[in-house]
């Protein structure tokens, strides 16, 4: 098992997490009569989302934005993996995404600005980076 | 570069890495600096091109989510051919092409590049079985 693959191992646990703490407490807030219905828009006045409180809404964006992010990622170290093309530096930025997506959710939840964007650009980066490496 | 497979899903990979760039340089012209910093509480929207780029990016990740298996399929099975190459470079080609299109509005084209993209990705699984 490489780094690489240790490290996606931890994104997708950490995805399972963000999925806990997030719909933890949505459920608390709406009622299980409300979440576990079709979720039909004219009858709950809207999107459910437009009525979780706003820390529990900030969870729910971190999680979608990882979901963007771990798609890349999953990519970025299947295909370095495959291709056999695992080294230190694509180690080193599998860890630095792993870190900075760890971060960035604590950072969504309180607020930390600008640290949330700075965060995210360090993630970002290390998977375009991984991606780059892959094609040299 | 463009010459296997798994290179042309890095480079699709890449062009969604540029989506997200070109969605988040239009969002700070648009919504602010301030907005994109904060925690986005209150819910702000970009219009136009942006929107546009945006609804393309959802799209783009989408496909990515879809066609990504499929390759990964035919190279674990080292089922890759000169079908399946010309396949996926179809599929990136259309792709590429997707972007523009939605950006600048183009009716009809960008239908048209989404779906070779989507019929590329049905014809892979259809080689990965």
């Amino acid at each position: 098992m490489t780094p690489e693959l240790t490290a996606l191992a931890f994104a997708g646990l950490l995805q399972v997490v963000q999925y806990a703490l997030m719909a933890v407490p949505a459920n608390l807030e709406l009622g299980s009569a409300k979440t576990t219905s079709p979720r039909d828009r004219d009858r709950l006045g809207g999107d459910l989302i437009d009525q979780v409180s706003p820390r529990t809404a900030r969870l729910y964006r971190a999680m979608n934005n990882h979901f963007e992010g771990l798609i890349l990622f999953t990519l970025a170290v299947v295909v370095v993996t495959l291709s056999d093309q695992s080294s230190g530096f694509t180690a080193a930025c599998a860890w630095a995404y792993l870190a900075a997506r760890v971060l960035y959710v604590p950072a969504y939840a309180f607020g930390w600005r600008p640290w949330r964007s700075l965060i995210w650009a360090v993630g970002f980066s290390a998977t375009v980076l991984m991606l780059l490496a892959a094609l040299i | 570069m463009f010459t296997d497979e798994l290179s042309i899903l890095v480079l699709y990979g890449l062009l969604v890495a540029l989506t997200v760039l070109l969605q988040t340089t239009g969002a700070m012209g648009q919504l602010g600096m301030g907005y994109l910093l904060s925690s986005r509480d209150e819910s702000r929207e970009a219009a136009g091109m942006t929107a546009r780029i945006e609804r393309a990016l959802n799209n783009s990740v989408v496909a990515l989510t879809l066609v990504a298996p499929a390759i990964l399929i035919l190279n674990v099975r080292d089922a890759f051919s000169d079908t399946s190459l010309m396949t996926a470079q179809i599929f990136l080609a259309a792709r590429v092409i997707y972007l523009p299109a939605y950006a600048f509005g183009i009716t009809g084209l960008r239908t048209l590049a989404w779906l070779s993209g989507f019929a590329a990705t049905v014809v892979l699984y259809l080689l990965a079985l």
